[in-house]
C-alpha cells in the first residue's frame, strides 16, 4: 500500500511543475485577477501537501504496531490532541505528587553535561503532551559552560512561562557537576532519587501506571535495569549479550515487555542511540528501532546527539 | 680579772676583729677586681664596637623623605619575588611584619598588602653585630627600604605567601618608624576565632578593630575583602555599560523624604532644613521620564534606622538600576539577574586568591548560583514554608527568620544561594508599586536573596499620574509632599522598573561573612561616627 500511495502522488503530480511563472507586473501594477489565481494555487498546493503527509502517516501506521496516528505529522493537521494516546490508563497528579498547595509542583533534575539523560528528555516530551509543563534549563555555577544545544534541549520557552502558577508541573533541568544524576521534588517528604533509571521510573509513573500484571511489571523493570547497567555501563561482552537477549525478546513480540509499548522500550532505544554502533545491531532490534522512531517521541533525543 | 686576762681577751677580740676585717678586705678586693675586669671588658668591647662596625653605612634610620632627591631606583613588588628572581640583587619597600633575633642571626618577615616574604641577616662579612642588633630592634609595622639578594630555599616556607625564596639583606634603612606599642597585633587580627579560643591565643574583637581601622585594614584578610569589593563595583559598571546603561549621579541633599517614614537624616540648610537621600529612587525614575531609557547609579545612601543588627548601616553604598521596558516587567528582572550572575562569575573566575585569603580566617561554603537565575513566585514560597510547618497568611510579608528558612529550603532543593521571589502581595509594598493586572492582591514586585538574606527590593513602578495619586491616597500619604514626584509622570512616561542593592551587604553575603561592618571600610551605625 505504501509503495502504491507514494508512486501515485510522486508520478502524477510533479510539484515543481505546478508553479506557473507569471510576469508579475503589467503596466507597473499587479493585476488583481493574477493575485486571486495565485492565492487559489497556494491553497491547492497546501491541501495537496497535507494529503501527502496524511497518506505517509497512514502508511507508517500499517507497518508500526500499536500506533494510533503518526505523532510527527499530527501537528500539521488541524487539532492538537492534548492527551498522549500512546499510554492508556489514568493517572492522578495529586495522588502521585501530593496535595496541590496552590503553587507549582517543580521537579528538579541535576544532570552532568558529560552524561546526557536521553531517556528523561523523551519522558519530558511525553509529559508535555499530557500536562501543562513549565520547562526550564539552568547551568549551575559548578560548571563553567555547556554547548548551546544543551540549553535548548527542553524545547522553546513556553509563551506563558512568566506565570508559573498557570502550570500543573514544573520540570527544571540543572546542568551541574554531579557524580550521579539526581532528582529532587519535595525536600521535606522525599529523599533525592539517584540514577537515571530510577528517575525514569518516577517520571513514567506520572504518565501511565505500570502494567497491573506483576510479571509484566517486573519484566519492564528488569529490562530497564539491564539496559542502564549492562548496555550503557557494561563491557563489550555484556553489551553483546544484551543485544542478543534483545533480539530474541523482540522475536517473540513487537515490544520488549510484550504487547504494549513501555518504559523499557523508551530506555532501551535511548541507550542504544547513545551506546550502540549501527553495525552490530541484530535484525529484530533494527526493526523494533524503526517502529520506535515512527512513534515520533524520540525527536528531541536524536537532536541532542547531533 | 687580771690585766693580762683582760689583755688576753682584747687580744682575742682583736684577733677576731682582724679576721673579720681580713675577710672584709678580701671580699672588697674581689669585688674591686671583678669591677675592674668588667670595666676592662666593656672598654674592650666599646673599642671593638667602634672599631668593628664595618657595616655602618649599610643600615640606619633614613632621613624623612621630603623629596630631597629623585632616585631612579626600581623597587620590586613582594608578589613578584619568585624562583625567577633567584640570585638577583633587588631593592624593595615593605613593612616589617615580624622580627626574630636568634644569637648572631635575625629573621624578618616583610609584608606588602596580601603578600609576605622572609628575610634574614646574619653576622658575617656583610653584616656586623651592630647591624644585626639594629635590625632586630626595628619596631613592627615600620616601613623599610631594603637591598637584598634573592636566594632559593630548599624547604618551602609555609608561613609566607612567597614560599620558594628568601631575602639575604645587604642594606636596610628605616623610612618610617612605627611606635613600639601597637594598639592591636596584626597576627591576632587575622587569627580565626576558633583557633584563638582553642589555643588560648588572642583574637581582636570588632570594636577594637573599628577604632583602629587604619591598622586593621592592613591585614591580608581586609586587603582581600576590599579588593573583592572593588571588583564587584567594577563588574557592576562594566556589565551594565555593555548592556547600554548610562551612569548617572543623583543629588543626596533633598527637600522631601522620598520613601516616606521617619528614617531620614535632617541637615540644616541655610535658614531651613533638608534631608539626606534615603535612595535615588525619585531621580532614577525622573531620568527614565527624561528618556535616558536605562540608567544606573553608584552612590551613598543614608538611612536613619536605629537598628543595631549585623546587616544594617546608617550609611552605605547603593548600586541602583532603573530601566524602561517594552511589554513585561520580567524584562527588567532578567536584566538585573543577568547583571548579578555576571558579577558572580567575574568574582568566581578572577578573584579566587582573594576569596581563599578571606576563607582562611572566615571559612565558608563557596557561593553557588544558577544561570539563568531561579525565579520563584510568592505563592510557591508560602507553600514551601507551610510544608515546613510555618504558619503565615498568603498576604503576610516574610519575616527575617522566614526568609532565612526559605533560603535554606531553596538551597536544599535547587542548590543555589541566589534567587528571585516574584509577585509579592501588594499590601506590603510601597505606594508606587504597580499592582498585578489579573489579581489585585498581588503586585509586579520582586525581592532577590543571597544566602537567605534580602539584597534587593524592586518592582515595576506606577508610571501613570492618575493611578499613582490613587495609590498614594490609599496609603494615606500627603500628596503635597510628593507633588513634584507625581508631576514627572504627567508628560508621557514609559513603563519602567528597577531595583537597588547595597554593595557592603552583597560582599558580605558573597563571602559568607557575618557582619556588614567587615565589608564597610569606615562603617557608620547608630553607635559609631569615627574614624
Amino acid at each position: 500500500m505504501e509503495i502504491y500511495c507514494r508512486n501515485v502522488f510522486c508520478s502524477r503530480f510533479s510539484f515543481a511543475k505546478l508553479k506557473y511563472v507569471f510576469p508579475p507586473f503589467q503596466n507597473g501594477d499587479v493585476d488583481p485577477a493574477v493575485k486571486a489565481l495565485e492565492a487559489r494555487q497556494d491553497e491547492i498546493l497546501r491541501k495537496l501537501y497535507e494529503l501527502k503527509a496524511a497518506v505517509e502517516g497512514l502508511a507508517k501506521t500499517v507497518t508500526t504496531p500499536d500506533a494510533d496516528l503518526d505523532v510527527t505529522v499530527s501537528s500539521s493537521l488541524s487539532s492538537q490532541s492534548s492527551n498522549c494516546a500512546i499510554f492508556k490508563g489514568t493517572t492522578n497528579l495529586d495522588a502521585l505528587l501530593g496535595e496541590d498547595l496552590g503553587a507549582l509542583r517543580d521537579i528538579v533534575i541535576n544532570a552532568n553535561p558529560a552524561q546526557l539523560p536521553l531517556t528523561l528528555l523523551v519522558l519530558h516530551g511525553l509529559l508535555c503532551q499530557r500536562y501543562r509543563v513549565l520547562s526550564t534549563v539552568h547551568v549551575h555555577s559548578s560548571v563553567s559552560s555547556v554547548p548551546p544545544q544543551l540549553l535548548s534541549c527542553l524545547g522553546p520557552k513556553h509563551a506563558d512561562s512568566y506565570a508559573r502558577h498557570m502550570f500543573q508541573l514544573g520540570f527544571t533541568l540543572i546542568w551541574k557537576d554531579v557524580p550521579k544524576l539526581e532528582m529532587k521534588f519535595s525536600v521535606r517528604n522525599m529523599c533525592p532519587i539517584e540514577g537515571e533509571a530510577n528517575v525514569a521510573r518516577f517520571l513514567f509513573k506520572l504518565l501511565a501506571p505500570y502494567p497491573s500484571d506483576p510479571a509484566l511489571a517486573t519484566l519492564v523493570d528488569s529490562w530497564v535495569d539491564t539496559v542502564f547497567y549492562q548496555l550503557a555501563d557494561g563491557s563489550t561482552k555484556e553489551r553483546a549479550a544484551v543485544l542478543r537477549a534483545l533480539n530474541s525478546a523482540l522475536g517473540r513480540g513487537p515490544w520488549l515487555s510484550g504487547p504494549e509499548f513501555s518504559l523499557a522500550d523508551i530506555a532501551c532505544y535511548c541507550c542504544l542511540l547513545q551506546n550502540g554502533s549501527a553495525s552490530s545491531i541484530p535484525a529484530n532490534v533494527q526493526g523494533w528501532m524503526k517502529s520506535c522512531e515512527n512513534l515520533g517521541h524520540f525527536g528531541p533525543a536524536k537532536l541532542l546527539l547531533k | 680579772m687580771t690585766k693580762e686576762e683582760v689583755n688576753g681577751a682584747t687580744e682575742e677580740e682583736q684577733q677576731a676583729q682582724s679576721k673579720k676585717a681580713l675577710k672584709k678586705q678580701q671580699k672588697e678586693a674581689e669585688k674591686a677586681a671583678k669591677k675592674a675586669e668588667k670595666q676592662a671588658k666593656l672598654a674592650a668591647e666599646q673599642q671593638s664596637a667602634d672599631e668593628d662596625d664595618f657595616a655602618k653605612d649599610r643600615y640606619g634610620l633614613s632621613a624623612m623623605v621630603q623629596s630631597q632627591q629623585k632616585l631612579d631606583r626600581a623597587l620590586v613588588r613582594v608578589q613578584d619575588l619568585t624562583a625567577e628572581k633567584v640570585d638577583q640583587l633587588i631593592w624593595l619597600r615593605a613593612r616589617v611584619h615580624t622580627s626574630r633575633a636568634k644569637g648572631k642571626q635575625c629573621f624578618l618577615v616583610l609584608r606588602q598588602q596580601q603578600f609576605n616574604v622572609q628575610a634574614l641577616v646574619a653576622v658575617g662579612d656583610r653584616a656586623s653585630k651592630q647591624m644585626v642588633k639594629f635590625v632586630a630592634n626595628i619596631t613592627k609595622e615600620s616601613i623599610v627600604d631594603m637591598e637584598a639578594m634573592v636566594r632559593k630555599v630548599e624547604q618551602k616556607i609555609e608561613s609566607c605567601s612567597q614560599q620558594d625564596v628568601e631575602l639575604h639583606i645587604e642594606r636596610i634603612f628605616v623610612i618610617s618608624q612605627a611606635e613600639p606599642r601597637l594598639p592591636l597585633q596584626l597576627e591576632d587580627a587575622v587569627r580565626p576565632d576558633g583557633e584563638g579560643e582553642e589555643e588560648g591565643r588572642a583574637t581582636v574583637n570588632q570594636d577594637t578593630r573599628l577604632d583602629n581601622r587604619v591598622i586593621d585594614l592592613r591585614t591580608t584578610t581586609s586587603q582581600a575583602i576590599f579588593r573583592l569589593q572593588s571588583g564587584v563595583c567594577q563588574l557592576f559598571r562594566d556589565t551594565l555599560t555593555k548592556k547600554g546603561f548610562v551612569e548617572i549621579q543623583t543629588p543626596k541633599i533633598i527637600s522631601a523624604a522620598s520613601e516616606g517614614g521617619a528614617n531620614v537624616f535632617t541637615v540644616s540648610y541655610f535658614k531651613s532644613s533638608a534631608y539626606l537621600a534615603q535612595s535615588p529612587q525619585l531621580y532614577k525614575q525622573m531620568c527614565i521620564c527624561a528618556d535616558f531609557d536605562k540608567v544606573f547609579c553608584v552612590g551613598p545612601v543614608f538611612r536613619a534606622e536605629d537598628s543595631n543588627t549585623h546587616r544594617h548601616l546608617t550609611e552605605f553604598v547603593g548600586l541602583d538600576i532603573e530601566m524602561a521596558f517594552n511589554y513585561h516587567y520580567h524584562e527588567v528582572i532578567d536584566s538585573i539577574t543577568d547583571t548579578m550572575v555576571q558579577i558572580f562569575k567575574g568574582l568566581r573566575d578572577n578573584f579566587q586568591t582573594e576569596i581563599q585569603t578571606v576563607n582562611k580566617q572566615f571559612p565558608s561554603e563557596p557561593f553557588k548560583f544558577l544561570e539563568p537565575t531561579l525565579r520563584l513566585e510568592y505563592t510557591e514560597a508560602v507553600a514551601m514554608l507551610h510544608e515546613a510547618g510555618v504558619e503565615m497568611g498568603d498576604e503576610d510579608d516574610l519575616s527575617t527568620p522566614n526568609e532565612k528558612l526559605l533560603g535554606r529550603l531553596v538551597k536544599e532543593k535547587y542548590d543555589t544561594d541566589f534567587y528571585v521571589l516574584d509577585k509579592y502581595p501588594l499590601a506590603v509594598r510601597p505606594f508606587y508599586t504597580m499592582p498585578d493586572p489579573n489579581n489585585p492582591k498581588y503586585s509586579n514586585s520582586y525581592d532577590m536573596f543571597m544566602r537567605g538574606e534580602e539584597i534587593l527590593s524592586g518592582a515595576q513602578r506606577v508610571h501613570d499620574a492618575q493611578l499613582l495619586t490613587e495609590r498614594a491616597q490609599h496609603h494615606q500619604i500627603d500628596l503635597e509632599k510628593i507633588k513634584s514626584y507625581i508631576d514627572s509622570f504627567r508628560f508621557g512616561a514609559p513603563p519602567h522598573g528597577g531595583g537597588g542593592i547595597g554593595l557592603e551587604r552583597v560582599c558580605m553575603l558573597y563571602l559568607g561573612l557575618h557582619n556588614v561592618r567587615q565589608t564597610s571600610m569606615f562603617p557608620r551605625d547608630p553607635k559609631r561616627l569615627t574614624p
